[in-house]
């Protein structure tokens, strides 16, 4: 008896203690509860959107980038196939060893260590692509395609220009800097500027994946959009033509401007390049371009800045009138020289010009008429209004490096030179010599001022872009007699283009004013050497040579500015050149 | 040795139906961690349960008595067949866990819980008289709990040997030992374990560190945590669907079919479900243990509240895995992951719990 009631007090503690374990058990369970509440009502959003990431692949597709056409409609720059060899890592367990087999084969000078590095972390089901194919290659390919389960050759787009003359325009392509951009951007000229709105919109391929990374099935294709085609104002055959009539022998460029509404029908430089050696990847080609002494990749008719030179006389003659210095009329003595300040200044003719008034002062090219002018001048005047007939200023037109150039005023020189102005200095400003600096296209937009009136249309290269007016109106009277002299200096003997009339009597009449732009500042011992004025100073030495025209004569509407290097003086090289441009633009219509 | 046939019928249907329920969902289970497909895993699973369904009967029909007589006959033959596993073991991901017999691979440390526990169930009846249990009279169970552990822990398997560890002191403290043992032994341990921390392999301190923020190696021993909890939260309330648990089915979720069974199912079938499954689980549990109210015999209410303790610990260890409340330690989901050895110790000790439910006590039932 007395065993049997320990042995039942015994089982009271055993149905206790089943009670304690069974409650932490019943607690055990609350805990997992609340946490499964936690993950899946709580944070429900955070782990779906894991769960999502974990099985959607997004893969971008290349959109097909804008077409560039010309002012006539035709192609400049467009897309073309491309062929790349690429490596699937899922087709074969030994991938690497394909890799060695088909650089040995074809010779692609992979560098294997290189791309075994780059594959080890590279999803499986994406082709890594190895290198471009060429046409001899694929076919060397097809014929041992056998030896190779895991290479493939694929197809994709590249840019193609057709035009090399129109590179210096269009610009090119580059990779892309940021890991965002999944093909190439562009990284000059208007290929980088309209960049955006020509390469489109990429396409989006959402792929459902397994863990690694293996498509399993489509979920959504979003088919990518071309991008925007670009129309240029420029016209292939003028642009054609006008390289073709740039001498090789010298650095140089022509911009030819429709004074209407501004466009730029033509804008050439010589040295230039072809922009398809980026597409194709031709280094050994690119890195002579990049460190080519001659920079062919310079557009010397944007951004190549020179001294003006006398073609720049127009503008302290509108000065000179506006301001009442001078008249029509108004007569200067050219002896040869003046002096101000105990210096003395030369006319570039020796024995000088005798009684000059404006009209034979441009037409003649007299440099005593405006030194006598420009005595009169203040400078800060003379550098506002040639900002606002179009020189001084920054373009902007759709191509890389853009400058402002340089017409001086006093604090301009202040600040950079830090000194004071002295008149002196206007005297050689006023020829276009000095520290002015200025790029053909300005100079093509001062001529263009000056036709239109003072207020003339910014130039442009995109066709549809709306013409903006900048410049001031000019006094029609002022103008007038500008013209009447610019007409003077190609129509009439004496004048410094007059020979364009006598050389080709068939072509459209046109009016200009030719320019020499001094390289070297010729010191007065020089001028006085028999040496300057023989053909045998060193090349680099001579003077640049420079011509603005316009035509047809009775209402312009082309304008030319053309400017070759070392060519010496611009009656001679640059001026007909210009005419030749001129009368190829009326002629064709363009 | 043998019970009448008929006394097949007095079985407690009720957890027959709930065990077959489990095994169902099992099934189900793995069908979707296939993908929808009974190959590899659902048809095996069947397979097995087929061919152990014999063995269940013959449990059924075993007298008590018989079981109580052969405890001890148990015990040396699992001991044996982890020495032998020790020695001769085939390895397996880095461990000796198994030992071939007749075409399956018998992982013994399974056994070891239900021997322990009928040793102890016999061992504590047989002091039945005792009032309170003192430490002394723990010693013996105390120590063969602990030979158990080492022998399983050395293949290693951690896990296990925990699970045995915890089942022989559930047992000391459920036969009534002296409250203010455990309450010494848990505040010892609690006072030590700094030390025992300082104790520790580098490498195992990491996996600590892992276990606590999974992040600090996503790509490595996090990365089973930190999937399961993404099928497990993408779930949400009520799933994502019969076969739609993308973690599943892409492979994101590795040992799917084994450890992560409960990932599966929570991201096809959400919290809701999960709610579920932990209620049909503490069903099972709790029918057993209202029974041992009932029961004056120490050695049935031992092995009934014991074991079925282990099922339903079993089952929350191997979720709290999954859910990142525990490391992971390879604790099996009682009849709903992939694996042989594990389905035949739960289907013995269903048979087991079974067959002592269904049993008329008579006063001198093992004398």
């Amino acid at each position: 008896m007395e065993k049997n009631k320990a042995s039942q007090d015994s089982i009271k503690i055993l149905n206790r203690r089943s009670f304690i374990i069974t409650t932490i058990g019943l607690i055990l369970s609350l805990i997992v509860s609340i946490r499964l509440f936690s993950l899946q009502i709580l944070n429900f959003n955070f782990y779906q959107k894991k769960s999502v990431e974990n099985k959607v692949a997004v893969k971008a597709t290349a959109p097909l980038r804008g077409d560039i056409f010309d002012n006539e409609k035709n192609l400049v720059a467009a897309n073309a196939s491309l062929y790349e060899f690429v490596i699937y890592k899922n087709l074969n367990k030994n991938y690497m060893d394909e890799v060695s087999k088909l650089n040995k084969l074809i010779k692609l000078d992979l560098k294997i260590s290189n791309i075994s590095e780059k594959l080890k972390s590279f999803n499986a089901y994406t082709p890594f692509i190895l290198s471009r194919a060429n046409w001899q290659q694929i076919v060397e390919f097809e014929k041992n395609k056998f030896l190779f389960t895991s290479v493939k050759i694929i197809e994709s787009k590249k840019r193609y220009y057709p035009h090399k003359n129109l590179s210096q325009i269009i610009g090119y392509m580059g990779k892309s800097s940021d890991d965002k951009h999944l093909y190439p951007k562009g990284v000059f000229h208007l290929e980088k500027t309209y960049d955006e709105l020509l390469q489109g919109r990429p396409g989006k391929i959402l792929n459902e994946v397994n863990s690694r990374g293996k498509v399993i099935r489509e979920i959504s294709i979003e088919e990518p959009i071309k991008g925007n085609s670009l129309e240029l104002t420029i016209n292939l055959k003028l642009q054609n033509y006008a390289q073709s009539v740039l001498p090789l022998s010298n650095k140089g460029s022509i911009v030819v401007l429709n004074r209407f509404d501004g466009s730029i029908l033509s804008m050439n430089s010589n040295p230039t390049f072809d922009a398809q050696v980026f597409e194709d990847r031709d280094n050994d080609t690119i890195n002579s371009l990049l460190n080519d002494p001659e920079k062919p990749l310079f557009n010397r008719a944007f951004t190549g800045f020179y001294p003006p030179g006398s073609v720049f006389k127009p503008i302290p003659a509108l000065l000179g009138l506006k301001k009442n210095m001078i008249n029509e009329k108004t007569e200067v003595f050219c002896s040869g020289s003046t002096s101000l300040a105990d210096r003395n200044y030369y006319c570039w003719k020796k024995g000088g010009h005798g009684i000059v008034n404006l009209k034979k002062a441009i037409k003649e090219s007299c440099d005593c008429y405006f030194y006598e002018l420009a005595k009169k001048i203040n400078i800060d005047d003379l550098s506002d209004l040639a900002t606002n007939l179009g020189l001084n200023s920054t373009y902007n037109i759709g191509l890389s490096n853009a400058q402002k150039g340089l017409i001086p005023n006093k604090k301009w020189k202040k600040s950079n030179l830090e000194q004071g102005w002295y008149q002196g200095e206007t005297l050689i400003t006023s020829i276009g010599q000095g520290y002015n600096l200025t790029s053909p296209l300005q100079l093509a937009s001062m001529y263009s001022a000056l036709l239109n009136g003072g207020k003339f249309p910014s130039p442009k290269l995109i066709k549809n872009e709306p013409s903006k007016y900048l410049g001031e109106e000019l006094n029609p009277n002022d103008q007038k007699a500008i013209l009447n002299a610019l007409k003077a200096a190609v129509q009439e003997p004496l004048g410094t283009a007059y020979k364009l009339n006598l050389d080709n009597p068939n072509f459209v009449k046109i009016g200009g004013k030719t320019g020499t732009s001094q390289v070297v500042r010729i010191k007065e011992e020089d001028r006085e050497d028999d040496l300057y004025k023989t053909k045998e100073i060193e090349d680099r030495f001579k003077d640049h040579s420079v011509f603005v025209g316009y035509a047809p004569i009775d209402d312009p509407k082309y304008i030319a500015s053309v400017i070759i290097e070392n060519g010496g003086s611009g009656s001679a090289v640059a001026a007909p050149i210009a005419h030749k441009v001129l009368n190829f633009a009326y002629q064709e219509n363009v | 040795m043998f019970k009448d046939f008929k006394s097949l019928l007095n079985i407690n249907w009720i957890y027959f139906f709930i065990l077959l329920i489990i095994f169902w969902v099992g099934e189900i289970n793995l069908y979707s961690a296939a993908g929808g497909n009974l190959e590899p895993w659902a048809i095996n699973q069947m397979k097995r349960f087929i061919i152990f369904l014999p063995i269940v009967f013959f449990i059924l029909l075993l007298q008590p008595k018989f079981i109580f007589n052969i405890t001890e006959l148990i015990l040396i033959a699992v001991m044996l067949g982890l020495l032998i596993t020790l020695f001769f073991g085939y390895t397996g991901m880095g461990a000796k866990r198994w030992i071939r017999v007749g075409g399956f691979n018998l992982q013994v440390s399974e056994f070891a819980k239900i021997s322990l526990v009928i040793f102890m169930a016999k061992y504590f009846h047989k002091l039945n008289a005792q009032k309170t249990i003192g430490l002394i009279r723990s010693i013996i169970p105390l120590l063969i709990s602990i030979a158990l552990f080492l022998l399983v822990a050395v293949q290693p398997d951690l896990g296990t040997a925990l699970i045995i560890l915890i089942l022989g002191l559930v047992a000391i403290f459920y036969a009534g030992i002296k409250l203010i043992y455990p309450i010494l032994s848990l505040l010892l341990i609690a006072l030590a374990s700094p030390f025992l921390w300082t104790l520790l392999k580098p490498y195992q301190q990491n996996r600590v560190m892992i276990f606590l923020n999974p992040d600090l190696d996503p790509l490595g021993k996090g990365y089973h945590i930190i999937q399961s909890k993404i099928a497990i939260g993408s779930g949400g309330l009520n799933g994502n669907g019969f076969l739609e648990g993308s973690q599943s089915s892409l492979d994101f979720l590795p040992e799917k079919e084994t450890d992560f069974v409960f990932a599966i199912f929570s991201e096809q079938f959400g919290f809701t479900g999960s709610l579920i499954l932990i209620s049909i689980f503490l069903i099972f549990f709790l029918i057993p243990i209202f029974k041992t109210f009932k029961l004056t015999q120490v050695f049935n209410k031992i092995i009934l509240f014991v074991l079925s303790f282990k099922i339903f610990f079993e089952f929350l260890i191997n979720v709290s895995m999954t859910i990142g409340l525990l490391p992971v330690v390879g604790v099996a989901l009682p009849f709903m992951s992939y694996g042989g050895s594990s389905l035949l110790s739960n289907m013995i000790i269903c048979a087991l719990l079974m067959n002592l439910m269904s049993v008329e006590e008579k006063k001198r039932m093992f004398s």
